[in-house]
């Protein structure tokens, strides 16, 4: 017999390795449930990043991460809020991390690439963010949108305003202009026709803008009965407090359209959020078990309230863990027949997922700022003055066939 | 017609701001020969100085005077503990260590601040607006157009009138001759540094309640500033304040008549002037 050879030996080690250490990492990947949080860290929404994170890991975390008695990895990527990065890193996380369920991004514009790269690569999509073409012109079976439907948003912000000031009819629009802008711009002119508005200036501006005093002095000179703003996050923020700068605010109503609530309400002096009225897909005072438990849960872990950002992340990651739970399954398919038709009260109370168009059937909320001398505490900054749920009108749906997987 | 009128002023009162900035950064640029990628995050901790110390004194004025000064501070410590031990080292090091820097800054405003945006509003007498006969405009963004552009002719009153403004200029042009003539070159430089980081500052300070306050307002400014510098010629001081009105008008008159395109304008100026000047408006190299 020959003598052992180098090579022999470390063949043999080969094969012991691949016996022991191999079928444990299958044995783990097949095991765990792998779920991506595409959130941006960088970008125009660098801000709501971080705030996205925070809700997605809470909702995980009261599940001990776990769901189906199987361990959840949670995988989470900086999309840099553009469609290039984020596509690019919603595919090496599927590819290389074997996640198969998306939650995120924020930007509407982006979330509408990676939902192409949901279907290519047949994974589940959850998304919150206005644009209505997620389950409109280009639904497809993997995407889900949480956030109200624009329609849902204009109807509520439109008629509950109107109700309260039924002479101001001369309205200016101030819109971000991307995919969520025009959506919900598109609405606001439709609702408001059947109220006989005026719409004496619609101007564009783009994602990132901070310097308003441009638009803010072309929309005083249009002397309008309203200042409408259909923009997010910093946008709003810089442009309401220009409105009030150019002396619009308070004498003319300020509506922030699709407004994050309370974290963009807090970056505005009282004096500024005075005759502000706002609408938002939540806000941290809403009266539903599941809103009391969270917003007490979140303010006790970062000492504010949670706005629309981080609570879209939390109830998008329970209404997925829901849909593992009645598939009783986490393949891609069970879980997505699960979501369809998914019934849940949860942070903005109760919510139904329109299995032909995948989208949430669910509240909105209208808010009026409170003046200075009426807050009770630093963060009393506005009440809920409405609710609306109507959903889009049968001739509005784009969405004519969700199709199959 | 009288919207024209009101954008033209409002661009104006902008381009002062975009001037200051972009003054500070040619004055560094010029003189030191090293990109100033920190020049945004004096921007901002100039704001937020600002708002710190009318916290403290209760005075906006004093608020006003206290914050730049401080930016101008941090500026000569930076240059004299960092900067000044990279000018042997080259672009590369120095184009580091400035983006370094600038996200050290950023990230400490959120440390100190925190990462929630601040509104901080005009002192009592500025506030509201006046009417101008064609257009409405907010008192204190017509003070910032004073004070800015009253802060640009000083700076250029110094730079052309002063012995050391002579000796400043005369770095810009030839440093090795300067330094020939016995003039302390790195004193220079580190003065030179310091009344940048102060016109950054200011700016950020005048800016505060306009803009607001947030972490991350250094990047939007820093952008602008660069175009400025670039527009009006490298180290051209003059240039740069011809430079930052331009496009603060250009930015605002295109908004009126077409709003989508009010960012974009920013660099197709840049774009079209440098397609026919390279050396930017003013510039000599």
């Amino acid at each position: 017999m020959s003598k052992w050879k180098r090579r022999d030996i470390l063949k043999i080690g080969a094969l012991a390795a691949a016996a022991s250490g191999f079928p444990a990492i299958l044995r783990a990947q097949s095991k765990e449930i792998v779920i991506l949080g595409l959130w941006d860290q960088t970008g125009a929404f660098s801000d709501v990043g971080p705030l996205n994170d925070r809700g997605m890991r809470m909702a995980l975390e009261e599940r001990d991460m776990k769901v189906l008695g199987r361990p959840i990895r949670y995988v989470t990527r900086d999309g840099a809020t553009q469609a290039g990065t984020s596509t690019r890193r919603a595919e090496e996380a599927v590819d290389g991390e074997g996640a198969r369920f998306i939650v995120g991004p924020w930007s509407s514009g982006v979330a509408l690439a990676v939902s192409e790269v949901a279907k290519r690569k047949k994974v589940v999509h959850l998304f919150s963010g206005g644009t209505e073409d997620i389950s409109g012109a280009r639904c497809h079976r993997y995407s889900f949108q949480w956030a109200a439907s624009p329609y849902t948003a204009a109807k509520t912000v439109v008629d509950t305003f109107m109700k309260a000031n039924p002479k101001a009819k001369r309205w200016h629009l101030l819109v971000a202009d991307y995919a969520f802008g025009w959506s919900v711009e598109k609405y606001v002119k439709e609702v408001g026709k059947t109220h006989g508005i005026e719409f004496v200036g619609a101007d564009r501006h783009p994602l990132g803008e901070r310097e308003f005093s441009n638009y803010v002095q072309k929309a005083a000179a249009n002397k309008p009965d309203v200042v409408a703003m259909i923009n997010f996050g910093g946008d709003a923020v810089a442009g309401a407090r220009e409105i009030f700068n150019f002396g619009l605010t308070p004498k003319v109503p300020l509506i922030m359209t699709w407004s994050s609530g309370v974290e963009e309400l807090i970056q505005l002096a009282p004096e500024i959020r005075e005759n502000c009225w706002v609408g938002s897909n939540f806000y941290y005072t809403a009266d539903t078990p599941v809103a009391r438990n969270f917003v007490k849960s979140y303010q006790a872990k970062f000492g504010t309230p949670p706005g629309y950002a981080p609570s879209a992340a939390y109830s998008m990651t329970r209404m997925l863990l829901a849909g593992f739970d009645k598939a009783g399954s986490a393949e891609v398919q069970d879980v997505i027949k699960a979501l369809e038709g998914i019934e849940l009260n949860d942070v903005v109370g109760p919510m139904r997922v329109d299995g032909a168009t995948h989208q949430t059937l669910r509240p909105y909320f209208f808010l009026r700022c409170k003046s200075k001398s009426a807050m009770k505490h630093p963060l009393d900054l506005a009440d809920i003055i409405a609710t609306g749920d109507a959903p889009l009108p049968k001739e509005y749906a784009a969405c004519k066939d969700i199709g199959s997987f | 017609m009288s919207l024209l009128a009101g954008q033209i002023l409002n661009g104006i009162a902008t381009g002062m701001l975009y001037a200051l900035m972009g003054l500070g950064l040619s004055l560094i640029t010029g003189i030191l020969n090293i990109p100033n990628f920190a020049h945004g995050a004096f921007f901002a901790v100039g704001a937020y100085l600002l708002v710190t110390a009318v916290g403290v004194f209760g005075n906006f004025w004093i608020g006003l005077v206290v914050a730049p000064a401080g930016v101008a501070l941090l500026g000569l410590a930076i240059e004299y503990a960092g900067i000044r031990r990279l000018y042997a080292a080259g672009h590369d090091y120095q184009l580091l260590f400035t983006f370094g820097l600038s996200l050290i800054l950023a990230e400490g405003i959120i440390l100190v601040w925190g990462p929630v945006g601040i509104s901080h509003l005009p002192p009592e007498i500025l506030r509201g607006g006046v009417d101008l006969g064609f257009t409405f405009y907010p008192k204190y963004r017509l003070f910032v157009m004073a004070a800015a552009g009253l802060l640009v002719f000083l700076t250029w009153l110094f730079l052309e009138k002063t012995r050391y403004g002579a000796i400043m200029r005369a770095g810009i042009e030839n440093k090795e001759m300067v330094s020939l003539l016995g003039i302390d070159i790195h004193r220079l430089f580190t003065a030179a540094f310091a009344l940048g980081a102060y016109l950054a500052g200011i700016a950020g300070a005048l800016t505060a309640p306009i803009r607001g306050l947030s972490p991350g307002m250094g990047v939007d400014m820093l952008g602008i500033a660069f175009v400025v510098v670039a527009l009006g010629g490298l180290g051209n001081l003059l240039g740069a304040i011809g430079a930052g009105l331009l496009i603060g008008v250009a930015q605002a008159v295109v908004a009126a008549y077409w709003t989508e395109a009010s960012t974009v304008v920013i660099y197709a100026v840049m774009a079209a002037v440098l397609l026919v000047r390279p050396q930017g408006l003013f510039g000599i190299r």
